[in-house]
């Protein structure tokens, strides 16, 4: 019985590919790369092709026409954006590739900031155990006990209104942080239990050493996708706040306030343009995240979906 | 089997009532410290509630007296027991400016009942469609079926309802005109505050589908779900989507299980293995997601209000915030909290009668 497992053990080992050939075999989780690379690829050159200034300001009084369909459509205006212009007559093209720039910026400092600081409470809780647990979870567990975005929307209220987007990243950072924490903390414990971890203490290894290389590296797998999936919800609650006008300030062009100016400006007069292609952009960029984080999560041992939902 | 066996099957509690004492207990640490958060939340925020009640032009005498009466002016420790005092009673006074004079209390008992009848469509839609996408999904996988639900799925999750909703508008009721841009009923008709039910008035729901029923009033109930439809399509895609997921991945794991292949090789039929073995197991992480993603659906409902002009309470925190009305910020977030919290408290529960081995 024991041989048996164990061969069924060893081949197993054997014929299961690493990581990243199993990630790749993944058609969706291919797309979803494929799509964030495009998009950080639109977001590079929007930032080095584009005055962030000019497009901020208002077109009114220029030759260009304010709220201009898009170009291709129907008979030629005097000017052709390819997305028409707002109701500032600022051209939505050059604004929607900005807001790649902005959303994949302020989302990476968002879920960067959130999993490091996760990540480091969520070990240290796990390894030192008692009342250090005690306090860093419980803590935890009140933050996790307000629906996210409310708990978002009432903490910027704390940060001044000059901030702009940093003020959503701020809050944002304190509604994340806590999800790192718990999933770091789970998979900690469970690496704790490894023999080699006693080993390594016995044999003399300080507490640093034995979190940050023996700790760290094996809670790594969970992490990564907890990140990639909550990108794409960085994202998306990044614009929301933006949306609900407590993120970027006004005449930014980020996906989430252009939105909000087509929901205002364009609704009832049926100009869908201004809303139709900042949203579209925010969409796509999402689903490849939540596609690529679905495809790692695959790639992964099954057994890890309990530690990442 | 007895009448009177059967009749103790009956009373006999699903859940052992220990159970649910103990987790109502556990609530009670969890709610202080949002309590406290929410009150550091608002002595951090920038502003000066004096200014917010009287102006700027108010002068500083005027001021001071006001600060005096809110009791700013007592130590932080004693603002603080006052605080919890009034949270545990549910009064936060007085709106400052939002709905200036009126309480806070009354504010949300006239809010609450309008975002909860959206949540709960919402909801309704996500498990009545959701459940049974994600076990056709899982059962037939690989399948065009299967690939169609996962791609639609994952494509719910990423469509944010801040465009969904927009778009939504823009055809049906901008270009087609076949549904309400904005709303809860038509402007021509009005409803009681009370309807009566055996000669006895008694008041009324808040929520505006039922109580167009119970009022018996035809047409205010069509023009009512004529309103309804298109917000909650919104929420209830979003929800749909990310119940059929879970749906999905767990019915993947079960019907792998050594038992169901049991189940099988004992002669039972396929249906009644995946109904009877399947769908219970596959349902007890799915009951968990429900919970979690209720909080996710009470952001939804905020932005799907602000985008219908809905006039709950996701307007109304929103409206609250940029109008530095703290009373108003502080009874809608705590009210929200406690909501996420009972609601995971309820699916605890479920958890455990579906479970029974947590109980331990």
């Amino acid at each position: 019985m024991s041989t048996d497992t164990e061969t069924r053990g060893t081949l197993g080992r054997l014929r299961a590919s690493p990581f990243l050939a199993d990630l790749l075999t993944n058609r969706l989780a291919v797309v979803g790369l494929t799509i964030i690379l495009s998009m950080a690829a639109v977001a590079i050159y929007a930032r080095v092709t584009y005055d962030l200034g000019a497009l901020a300001s208002s077109q009114l009084g220029t030759e260009i026409a304010d709220r201009a369909p898009p170009g291709w459509l129907g008979p030629a205006p005097a000017n052709q954006q390819l997305f028409g212009t707002d109701a500032a007559a600022r051209d939505i093209y050059k604004r929607s590739l900005y807001g790649a720039w902005l959303a994949l910026k302020f989302g990476t400092i968002t879920v960067g900031t959130s999993t490091t600081v996760g990540v480091g409470l969520g070990i240290i809780a796990a390894y030192y155990g008692d009342v250090t647990d005690n306090v860093i979870m419980r803590t935890m567990d009140v933050l996790l006990a307000f629906p996210p975005l409310l708990l978002a929307l009432a903490l910027v209220a704390i940060f001044p209104r000059e901030l702009g987007l940093w003020r959503a990243v701020a809050a944002l950072v304190l509604v994340y942080t806590p999800r790192f924490a718990r999933v770091v903390r789970g998979a900690a414990l469970k690496v704790l239990e490894d023999e080699y971890v006693d080993a390594t203490v016995a044999l003399g290894a300080t507490d640093p050493r034995v979190l940050v290389r023996h700790i760290l590296p094996n809670t790594l797998a969970p992490i990564t996708v907890q990140s990639t999936l909550n990108f794409g919800l960085a994202i998306i609650d990044l614009a929301a706040l933006s949306f609900l006008g407590f993120g970027a300030q006004a005449g930014s062009p980020s996906w989430g306030l252009m939105l909000s100016r087509g929901v205002e400006n364009g609704l009832l007069t049926g100009e869908w343009w201004l809303s139709f292609f900042p949203g579209l952009f925010l969409a796509i960029t999402v689903l490849g995240f939540n596609l690529l984080g679905d495809g790692m999560r695959d790639a992964l041992d099954p057994r890890m979906r309990d530690a990442i939902d | 089997m007895n009448w009177t066996q059967s009749l103790f099957r009956l009373v006999e509690p699903v859940v052992p009532p220990r159970f649910v004492i103990k987790r109502l207990l556990l609530l009670i640490p969890v709610l202080f410290g949002v309590a406290s958060v929410v009150f550091a939340i608002l002595h951090l925020a920038p502003g000066d509630p004096a200014i917010v009640i009287a102006g700027q032009r108010a002068s500083a005498e005027q001021l001071e007296q006001i600060r005096v009466e809110l009791g700013l002016r007592r130590p932080l420790w004693e603002q603080y027991l006052s605080f919890l005092w009034d949270a545990a009673r549910f009064d936060f006074g007085q709106s400052y400016s939002i709905s200036r004079g009126n309480s806070v209390r009354s504010v949300i008992s006239d809010r609450l009942p309008i975002t909860l009848e959206l949540a709960i469509y919402g909801q309704a839609a996500g498990i009545l469609l959701g459940l049974p996408l994600g076990i056709i999904s899982a059962v037939k996988q690989d399948s065009l079926t299967d690939h169609v639900t996962r791609i639609g799925a994952l494509t719910g999750i990423s469509v944010p309802i801040f465009w969904s909703g927009p778009l939504l508008i823009l055809l049906f009721s901008t270009y087609l005109d076949v549904f309400p841009t904005s709303g809860r009923i038509k402007s021509t008709l009005f409803l009681p505050d009370t309807w009566t039910l055996l000669g006895r008035e008694l008041p009324l729901t808040g929520m505006i589908t039922v109580d167009t029923i119970l009022l018996g009033n035809t047409e205010a109930f069509l023009s009512a779900a004529h309103h309804l439809f298109l917000p909650a399509v919104v929420i209830g895609v979003y929800s749909t989507a990310l119940i059929s997921r879970m749906m999905r991945s767990s019915m993947l794991e079960v019907i792998r299980q050594d038992y169901i292949r049991t189940a099988r090789a004992k002669g039972q039929g396929a249906k009644i293995t995946l109904m009877k073995h399947g769908f219970r197991n596959a349902l007890i992480p799915v009951v968990t997601v429900i919970g979690i993603q209720f909080g996710t659906l009470l952001g939804g409902a905020v932005l799907t209000e602000t985008v219908f002009g809905i006039n709950g309470m996701g307007l109304t925190i929103v409206d609250a915030i940029s109008a530095s009305d703290y009373p108003v910020v502080q009874g809608t977030v705590l009210t929200f909290a406690l909501l996420f919290t009972l609601v995971n408290l309820f699916v605890d529960i479920t958890y455990s009668y579906l479970d029974p081995r947590i109980q331990q």
